[in-house]
C-alpha cells in the first residue's frame, strides 16, 4: 500500500469502508427491528441504518487511506464513536426510565439528536481543534506560530494559518456544491418529464418513498447549498482579507481554525439527514409541519445549528482582523474595497445567525419535550417561527452576495485599468445593504397570514435595497466605461457575475411588491429569482475569485483554456435555466413539487431545464478536474500575473508562510490605475 | 487603564452600584405590584443594564487607547476585548429573540410563578457580580488573595443561582403543573430560564477555571485577561438576567394553571 | 460624447425590443378575477421598468467590451478617472425615486385587491393533507369542487387542519397561506367563466404536489342550479345511505389521499384486507385489527403505530369524525376484502 497514490488508496478504503459499515448497519438494524433476535425478520437491505453507517464508515476510511490515523480521520473516528456514545447514553437513560429503547431508526429521536450533538463536539476534539483552549484552561503556555509540515497533509489537520484555512474553506465549498448539485441533477432528472418518473410511490430508500425522496433531496440541496456558500466566502475571506490588510494572520487564529473544523462535523450531521428518513420541508423548515417530519429534520437543525456557529466565529474574527490588523496608514477609506463588503458580511453573520439557531432550537424542543412554541394547540404561534427564521435568513442573502460584490469591485479596476468608480460609494454601499437588509425580513412572509398592515412597510424597506445595489451597478459600468479592457478568465467571471446578478436584482423587485407577491410567492419565478442573484452574487465571483488568487497560493494558474470552457459553457446554460423557471413559474409552477399537471404543458421547458442543469454540472467537473490538475501542473506563475497594484501581488508567490517578510505601511490609494508615479503600498525594505 | 486609578476608590465605587442596583430591584419590585407599568419598568431594567455594562463591566475600555504596537500584550488585550465585546453582542441576538418570542407569545401574561424565590434568585446573581467586580479589581491590583477570595464568593453565588433556578425554581413550577409541555407559558419559562441556566452554567465553569489558575499564580496585576474576561463574562449573564426577571416575573397578568 | 449618444440611442432601442419581445410572449396565465386586474397592471409596469434597467446597465457594458478593449501590445492604463459625485447623488436619488414610487403603486394595487363587497358569499374553506374541502355555510352542505359564480365576490374563512398550505388558483393571482389555529381570509371575484385548479403553494408533506382540487367558475344561473342539486343529493345521500356507502364517502373525502383500497401502500397502509388480519406495529408487537384496534388507531394515532410508516399526522377528530362515523368507516373497511 505504501507506493500506491494517497488518493487511490483512500479511495480503496472508501470503498472497504462502506462495505463494513453497510454490513454492520444492516446488522444492526435487523437486531433492533427483530427484537433482539427473538423473532427474526427480513434484513432490510434499503433501510437508513446501513445507509448512514456505509456513509461514516467509508468517508473515515477515505481519510485513513489518504493520510493515516490524523486530523480529520481522528476527528471523524471521534465524531462516530461519539455519536454511538450520546445515543447509548439517553437511551440508558430511558431504559431506566421505562421508555421504548429503539426506533425505526436503530436510536430512538433524542437519543439520535444527543448523539449527533456530542459526536460533533467530540469531531472536534478528535481533530485537536480545541486542544490549545484546553490547555489555556488548564494554564499552560501554547505556541503562537505557525508549525505546519510541508506537503498536503497540512490541509487534512489543524492549521492555524489563515492561508491553510482559507484553502480547506474553499476545497470543502466545492466538494459541497458538488454533493449539493448532485442532488439537484437528481431531482432535475425527475422533473424532466410531468408524472413520476423513478421517485414514484413504490420507491423505496431509507424509509422513504419517492415523493420524500424527492423532498429530501430537494431541501437537502438548498440548504448544502447554502452552507457550501458560507463556507466559499468565508473561503475567499479567509484567504484574502489577511494579505490586503498586512497582516501577519487573522486576529484569533484559533477560533479560525475551530470555525472551519466545526463546519465539517456539521456537513456530516447535514447528509446523515437524509439517512435518517429525510425531511419534507424545504430548507426552511416550517412548523408544525417540520415539527412531524421523521428523525432526519433533527439531524437537519443540528447540522445547521453546528454550522452557524462555525459562520459566527468566523464573522467575528473578520471583523476584529479588519479593525485591529491593518498595515499603518490603512485609515478606513484607504481599505480594500473586498475588506469593506467582509466587514459589511461579517456583521450579519455575527448577529443575525443567532435567530435561524434560536428559531431551528425552539423546534428541535418542541419535538423532543412537547414545548408548545409554534403548536397551535398549546397556544403558540406558527407564524413566530417565520419570524424568527427570516430575520436570519433574509439578511443571509446578502451575506452570500456582499464578499462577492466586494471581488467583482476588487477586480473590475485591475481589469479594466482604471481607479474603481466613485470608491467610498461603492464601500458604504456594502453597509448600506447590510444595515438595510435587517429591515425587510417579512417580505419572505406576505402570504403567511401575518398581520396585515406590516406588509406595506416591508414593502418600502425591501424596495430600498434597490438603491445601494444600483450605486454599486452604476459604479461598475462606469468603471468599465473607456477602461482598457482585458478578458482573461477571472475578467470573464467578473462580467457573467454582474450581468447575472442584474437579472436576479431586476426580479427582486416585483417581489418585493406585495401585490405582485401574491401572485409570485412560491412559484418557480422565486426558484429563478434566486439561482440568479446566488449565482451572479456568489457562483460567478467565486469562480472569479478562485482563478484569480489561484496563482497566488499555488504558483501556478489554472489553465486559460479550460477556464473559458468552463466560463462559456456554464453561463448561457444558466441563463436558460434561469429565464426557463421564471417563465413557468409566472404561468403557475409551485416550488417544490415532485410531480406537475401535464395540461399546464411545462413538459418540453422542463426537459431543456434538465439539461442545462446536466450541462452546468459538466462544466463545473471541468473546473474541478482543472483546479486539481492545475496544482501540480500548471504553467508558473511567481510574479505579479495579473499587474495588480495591491499589495498580495507585490511579493512573490506562493505567498510566504508568515505571509510579508517586510510590512507594509499605505501610502495612497488603493485603485489608482493610470495615475503615473502613484502607488498604494510601501515596504519596510523600499527607500 | 483602570489601576491607575486608586484602588479603594473603585472598590467603593463598587459598593455604590451595588446599592443602586439593589434599590433599582426593589424599586422595580414594588412598581410591579404597586402599579404594574410596563413602559417604567423596561426603564428601570435598562438603567440597571447600563450601569452593569459601564461599571462592572468597563464597556469604555473598548474605546481605550492601547498604543500602537501591535506586538504589545496591551494591543492583544485590546483585541481580544474587543473580540469577547463582539461575542456577548452576537450571543445578545439569542436572549433578544427568545424575548421576542416571549412578547408574542406571551402579550401582557406571566406564567404563575413563586415570587420569593424569583426575587432570591435575582438577588443572588447581583450579589455574585458584586463579587466578581471585587475579585476583579483586586487582581487588578495584584492582590491575589482579594481575588482568590471574592471569586470563590462569586462562584459559591453562582453556584446557588444555578440550583436555585434549576432545582428549586423548576421543580415548584412543575408542581403547580407549569411543565415544559403544558402550554407555551410553560414553554416560554422553562426556555427562557434554560437558556439563561446554560450561560450561568459555561460562567461557572469559566470561574472554576480562573480560580484554579489564580491559585497557581497564572495572574499578574499587568496579565490577567482570562480574569477580566471571566468577569465581563459573568456580569453579561447578570444583565441578560436583569431583562429576563421582569419579562418572566413582573409585567402581565399572571395566568394560574387549572389544577 | 459621441459614445454617449450611441449608447443612449442603443438602451432605448434594447429597452423597447426587450419589452416588447416580452409582451408578445406572454408572461402570464389568463386573467380570470378582478383582483387580478390591478396585478397585472403593475406587473406591466415591473416589465417596463426591468427591460429599461437591464439595458441600461448592459448596454453599456456590452459596448465597452467591444469598443474599449485593450488593443494588442498596448500595455498602458486608462484614463485615470476617480469618480463623479454628481453622478453618484444623480443614481441614488433616482432609483430612489423610482422605488418609492412602486412602493406607492404597490400599496394602491394593494387595496384594489382587498376591496370588500358586504354582500359576499362566504365559503368556509379547509386545507389538510392533502386535500381541500368547501363548505357552503349559507346552503349547509359541502363539496370537494368549488362552484363559483362569475362575477360575484366571495370570502373564504379558511382553516388548516394539520400544516400549513397556501391557497392559489393562477389564473386568479392571488394566495394566501392556511395557518393551523386560525382563520385566514381569501376574496375573490371571479370574472371569466371556466374551469381552474387550485394547487396548495405551500410544501406540506409528500404530496403536496397533488393538493390540487378542481374549481368551476359559472353563470349565476348555472350555480344556483347546482347548488340546488348538491343540496337535494345531500339530503338525499344523507337519509338513504347505508353505513358502508357513508364510510365510503368519508373515506373518499378524508382518508383517500394516504389509504389506499387496492392493496398499495401510500403514505399510510393501505385498508384493503384490513379487517381481521395481523398488523405489525413499529414496537415490534403485532395486533389482529379487530374493531377496537381500528377504533383507537382513528382516535388516538400515536398509540399503536403500524411498522414502516410515521405516526398518522391526520387529525380525525378535528374534522368532526366521531364514534358514529367511525363506525362508518369501520362497516367500510370491513367490506374491503
Ligand atoms: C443572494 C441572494 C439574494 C439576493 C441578493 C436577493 C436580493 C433581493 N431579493 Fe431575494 N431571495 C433570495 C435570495 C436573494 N435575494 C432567496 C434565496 C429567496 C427565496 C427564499 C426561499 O423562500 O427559499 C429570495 C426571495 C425573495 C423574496 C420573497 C419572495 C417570496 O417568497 O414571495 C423577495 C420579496 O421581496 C425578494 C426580494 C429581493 C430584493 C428586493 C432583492 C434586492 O436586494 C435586489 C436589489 C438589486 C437590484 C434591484 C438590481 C440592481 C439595481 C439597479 C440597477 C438600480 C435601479 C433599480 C431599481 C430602481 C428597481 N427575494
Ligand atoms: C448555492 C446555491 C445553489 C446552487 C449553486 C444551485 C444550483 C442548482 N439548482 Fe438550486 N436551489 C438552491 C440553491 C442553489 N441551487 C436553494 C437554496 C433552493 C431552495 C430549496 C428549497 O426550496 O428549500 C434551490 C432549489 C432548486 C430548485 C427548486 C426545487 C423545487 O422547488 O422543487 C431547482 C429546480 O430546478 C434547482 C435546480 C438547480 C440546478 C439545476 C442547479 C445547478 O446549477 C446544479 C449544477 C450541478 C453542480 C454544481 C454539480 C456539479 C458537480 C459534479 C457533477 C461533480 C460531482 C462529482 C463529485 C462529487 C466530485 N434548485
Ligand atoms: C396524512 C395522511 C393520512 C390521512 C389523511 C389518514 N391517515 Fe390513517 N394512517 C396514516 C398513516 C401514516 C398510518 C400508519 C401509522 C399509524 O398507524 O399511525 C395510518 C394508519 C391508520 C390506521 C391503522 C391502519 C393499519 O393498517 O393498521 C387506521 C385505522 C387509519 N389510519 C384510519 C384513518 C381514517 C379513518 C382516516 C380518515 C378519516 C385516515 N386514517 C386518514 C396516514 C393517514
Ligand atoms: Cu398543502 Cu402543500
Ligand atoms: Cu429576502
Amino acid at each position: 500500500m505504501k507506493n500506491v497514490h494517497p488518493v487511490l488508496r483512500g479511495l480503496l478504503m472508501l470503498v472497504v469502508g462502506a462495505l463494513v459499515g453497510y454490513g454492520v448497519g444492516l446488522f444492526l438494524d435487523y437486531a433492533v427491528q427483530s427484537g433482539f433476535f427473538a423473532n427474526a425478520t427480513e434484513l432490510r437491505f434499503n433501510a437508513p441504518v446501513p445507509g448512514l453507517f456505509s456513509l461514516l464508515i467509508g468517508a473515515t476510511m477515505f481519510f485513513f487511506g489518504l493520510v493515516g490515523y490524523r486530523g480529520v480521520t481522528r476527528g471523524l473516528v471521534f465524531q462516530v464513536v461519539g455519536t454511538l456514545a450520546g445515543g447509548l447514553l439517553v437511551t440508558g437513560i430511558r431504559a431506566s426510565m421505562g421508555l421504548s429503547l429503539w426506533g425505526g431508526f436503530l436510536f430512538t429521536e433524542p437519543a439520535w439528536v444527543l448523539g449527533g450533538l456530542v459526536g460533533a463536539l467530540a469531531f472536534l476534539v478528535g481533530v485537536g481543534a480545541v486542544t490549545d483552549w484546553w490547555k489555556w484552561a488548564l494554564g499552560e503556555p501554547t505556541s503562537e506560530h505557525h508549525h505546519d509540515e510541508p506537503g498536503f497533509e497540512k490541509y487534512f489537520g489543524v492549521s492555524l494559518d489563515h492561508k491553510v484555512i482559507g484553502v480547506q474553506y474553499t476545497v470543502v465549498a466545492l466538494l459541497l456544491i458538488s454533493v449539493g448539485g448532485l442532488f439537484a441533477l437528481i431531482f432535475r432528472t425527475e422533473l424532466a418529464a410531468s408524472q413520476l418518473q423513478f421517485l414514484t410511490t413504490s420507491f423505496k430508500l431509507f424509509d422513504q418513498n419517492g415523493l420524500q425522496m424527492y423532498n429530501s433531496l430537494m431541501s437537502l440541496h438548498g440548504m448544502i447549498m447554502i452552507v457550501s456558500i458560507l463556507l466559499g466566502i468565508a473561503g475567499i475571506m479567509n484567504y484574502v482579507v489577511p494579505l490586503l490588510l498586512g497582516a501577519q494572520d487573522m486576529a484569533f487564529p484559533r477560533m479560525n481554525a475551530f470555525s472551519f473544523w466545526i463546519a465539517v462535523p456539521a456537513a456530516v450531521l447535514l447528509l446523515a439527514s437524509l439517512f435518517l428518513g429525510g425531511f419534507d420541508t424545504g430548507w426552511t423548515g416550517y412548523p408544525p409541519l417540520s415539527a412531524r417530519a421523521p428523525v432526519g429534520m433533527q439531524m437537519f437543525f443540528l447540522g445547521v445549528f453546528v454550522a452557524g456557529w462555525s459562520s459566527i466565529l468566523g464573522g467575528l474574527n473578520i471583523i476584529a482582523t479588519s479593525l485591529r490588523m491593518r498595515a499603518r496608514g490603512m485609515i478606513a477609506f484607504r481599505m480594500p474595497i473586498l475588506v469593506w463588503a467582509s466587514v459589511a458580511t461579517s456583521l450579519i453573520s455575527l448577529t443575525a445567525t443567532q435567530l435561524i439557531g434560536l428559531s431551528f432550537q425552539l423546534v428541535m424542543f418542541q419535538r423532543l419535550f412537547g414545548m408548545g412554541f409554534f403548536d397551535p394547540d398549546k397556544g403558540g404561534n406558527p407564524v413566530l417561527f417565520q419570524h424568527l427564521f427570516w430575520f436570519y435568513s433574509h439578511p443571509a442573502v446578502y451575506v452570500f452576495v456582499l464578499p462577492g460584490l466586494g471581488v467583482i469591485s476588487e477586480l473590475l479596476p485591475v481589469f479594466v485599468r482604471k481607479p474603481l468608480f466613485g470608491y467610498k460609494w461603492v464601500a458604504m454601499s456594502s453597509l448600506g445593504i447590510a444595515l438595510v437588509g435587517f429591515m425587510v425580513w417579512a417580505h419572505h412572509m406576505f402570504t403567511s397570514g401575518m398581520n396585515e398592515y406590516l406588509r406595506v412597510p416591508f414593502m418600502y424597506s425591501t424596495l430600498l435595497v434597490a438603491v445601494p445595489t444600483g450605486v454599486k451597478f452604476f459604479s461598475w459600468v462606469a468603471t468599465i466605461w473607456k477602461g482598457k479592457i482585458r478578458t482573461p478568465t477571472p475578467m470573464l467571471f467578473v462580467l457573467g457575475g454582474i450581468v447575472v446578478f442584474l437579472m436576479g436584482g431586476l426580479s427582486g423587485p416585483p417581489n418585493a411588491t406585495v401585490s405582485t407577491d401574491l401572485h409570485l410567492h412560491d412559484t418557480y419565478f422565486i426558484v429563478g429569482h434566486f439561482h440568479d442573484t446566488i449565482f451572479g452574487g456568489f457562483v460567478f465571483p467565486f469562480f472569479a475569485a478562485i482563478y484569480y488568487w489561484f496563482p497566488k497560493a499555488t504558483g501556478r494558474r489554472m489553465s486559460e483554456f479550460w477556464g473559458k470552457v468552463h466560463f462559456w459553457l456554464m453561463t448561457p446554460s444558466f441563463f436558460i435555466l434561469t429565464l426557463g423557471m421564471m417563465r413557468i413559474g409566472l404561468l403557475g409552477m409551485r416550488r417544490r413539487i415532485a410531480d406537475y399537471d401535464p395540461t399546464m404543458g411545462f413538459d418540453f421547458t422542463h426537459l431543456i431545464l434538465t439539461v442545462t442543469g446536466y450541462l452546468i454540472g459538466v462544466s463545473v467537473l471541468i473546473f474541478i478536474i482543472n483546479f486539481f490538475h492545475s496544482m501540480k501542473n500548471g504553467e508558473k506563475a511567481e510574479g505579479n500575473l495579473w499587474e495588480s497594484r495591491s499589495p498580495e501581488w507585490l511579493v512573490p508567490s506562493p505567498m510566504p508562510l508568515e505571509n510579508y517578510e517586510h510590512e507594509f505601511e499605505v501610502v495612497g490609494e488603493p485603485y489608482d490605475y493610470g495615475l503615473a508615479g502613484s502607488r498604494y503600498v510601501k515596504f519596510a525594505n523600499e527607500k | 487603564m483602570s489601576h491607575t486609578q486608586d484602588k479603594s476608590t473603585i472598590m467603593r465605587q463598587g459598593v455604590l452600584i451595588f446599592i443602586y442596583l439593589g434599590v433599582l430591584t426593589a424599586l422595580e419590585f414594588f412598581i410591579a405590584i404597586a402599579f404594574e407599568n410596563v413602559p417604567l419598568l423596561v426603564l428601570v431594567a435598562l438603567v440597571k443594564g447600563g450601569l452593569v455594562l459601564y461599571y462592572y463591566m468597563h464597556v469604555y475600555r473598548l474605546n481605550e487607547n492601547d498604543g500602537s504596537d501591535p506586538h504589545s500584550l496591551a494591543y492583544k488585550t485590546g483585541t481580544n476585548r474587543l473580540g469577547l465585546w463582539l461575542f456577548l453582542l452576537s450571543d445578545a441576538f439569542v436572549f433578544g429573540g427568545l424575548m421576542v418570542a416571549r412578547v408574542n407569545l406571551l402579550g401582557m401574561t406571566r406564567p404563575h410563578l413563586n415570587q420569593t424565590l424569583g426575587l432570591a434568585v435575582t438577588a443572588v446573581l447581583l450579589i455574585s457580580s458584586f463579587f466578581m467586580n471585587r475579585g476583579e479589581t483586586a487582581m487588578a491590583h495584584g492582590d491575589r488573595k482579594g481575588f482568590l477570595l471574592n471569586t470563590s464568593i462569586t462562584l459559591v453565588l453562582a453556584l446557588a443561582f444555578l440550583l436555585g433556578v434549576v432545582a428549586v425554581e423548576w421543580p415548584t413550577a412543575s408542581h403547580e403543573r407549569l411543565t415544559p409541555a403544558s402550554g407555551v407559558a410553560g414553554a416560554v419559562f422553562y426556555m427562557m430560564t434554560g437558556m439563561h441556566a446554560f450561560h450561568v452554567l459555561t460562567g461557572v465553569l469559566f470561574l472554576i477555571v480562573i480560580l484554579r489558575n489564580g491559585a497557581r499564580g497564572v495572574y499578574t496585576a499587568e496579565k490577567h485577561w482570562a480574569v477580566e474576561a471571566a468577569a465581563v463574562y459573568w456580569h453579561f449573564v447578570d444583565v441578560v438576567w436583569i431583562f429576563f426577571y421582569p419579562a418572566l416575573y413582573l409585567i402581565g397578568a399572571a395566568i394560574q394553571l387549572a389544577a | 460624447m459621441r459614445h454617449f449618444v450611441i449608447v443612449g440611442i442603443l438602451v432605448i432601442a434594447a429597452a423597447v425590443l426587450t419589452y416588447a419581445g416580452l409582451n408578445a410572449i406572454g408572461l402570464m396565465p389568463v386573467e380570470a378575477s378582478a383582483q387580478a386586474i390591478p396585478i397585472d397592471w403593475l406587473w406591466n409596469l415591473q416589465v417596463i421598468a426591468i427591460s429599461f434597467l437591464f439595458s441600461l446597465i448592459v448596454v453599456p457594458l456590452v459596448y465597452s467590451l467591444v469598443v474599449f478593449r485593450r488593443k494588442k501590445g498596448d500595455n498602458t492604463d486608462a484614463e485615470h478617472i476617480e469618480g463623479n459625485t454628481t453622478l453618484e447623488i444623480a443614481w441614488t436619488i433616482v432609483p430612489l425615486i423610482i422605488v418609492v414610487a412602486f412602493a406607492y403603486l404597490g400599496a394602491y394595487s394593494l387595496g384594489e385587491t382587498r376591496r370588500v363587497d358586504p354582500n359576499a358569499m362566504v365559503i368556509k374553506v379547509t386545507g389538510y393533507q392533502w386535500g381541500w374541502q368547501f363548505e357552503y355555510p349559507e346552503y349547509g352542505f359541502s363539496s370537494p369542487t368549488l362552484y363559483l359564480p362569475v362575477d360575484k365576490q366571495v370570502v373564504f374563512q379558511m382553516q388548516a387542519l394539520d400544516v400549513i398550505h397556501s391557497f392559489w388558483v393562477p389564473e386568479f393571482r392571488v394566495k394566501q397561506d392556511l395557518v393551523p389555529g386560525r382563520i385566514t381570509e381569501y376574496r375573490i371575484t371571479p370574472t371569466l367563466i371556466g374551469e381552474y385548479k387550485v394547487r396548495c403553494a405551500e410544501i406540506c408533506g409528500s404530496s403536496h404536489a397533488y393538493m390540487e382540487s378542481p374549481i368551476v367558475v359559472v353563470e349565476q344561473a348555472a350555480f344556483e342550479q347546482w347548488v340546488g342539486e348538491q343540496k337535494l343529493a345531500a339530503a338525499e345521500a344523507e337519509a338513504n345511505a347505508t353505513p358502508e356507502q357513508r364510510g365510503q364517502k368519508l373515506y373518499e373525502t378524508y382518508c383517500k389521499a394516504c389509504h389506499s383500497i387496492n392493496g398499495t401502500a401510500g403514505n399510510g397502509p393501505t385498508w384493503k384486507g384490513l379487517f381481521g388480519h395481523e398488523v405489525e406495529l413499529a414496537d415490534g408487537t403485532s395486533v389482529i385489527a379487530d374493531e377496537a384496534y381500528l377504533i383507537q388507531s382513528i382516535k388516538e394515532p400515536q398509540s399503536q403505530v403500524v411498522k414502516g410508516f410515521a405516526p398518522m399526522a391526520f387529525n380525525a377528530t378535528a374534522v368532526g369524525i366521531g364514534d358514529t362515523e367511525i363506525q362508518y368507516i369501520i362497516a367500510f373497511i370491513k367490506t374491503l376484502k
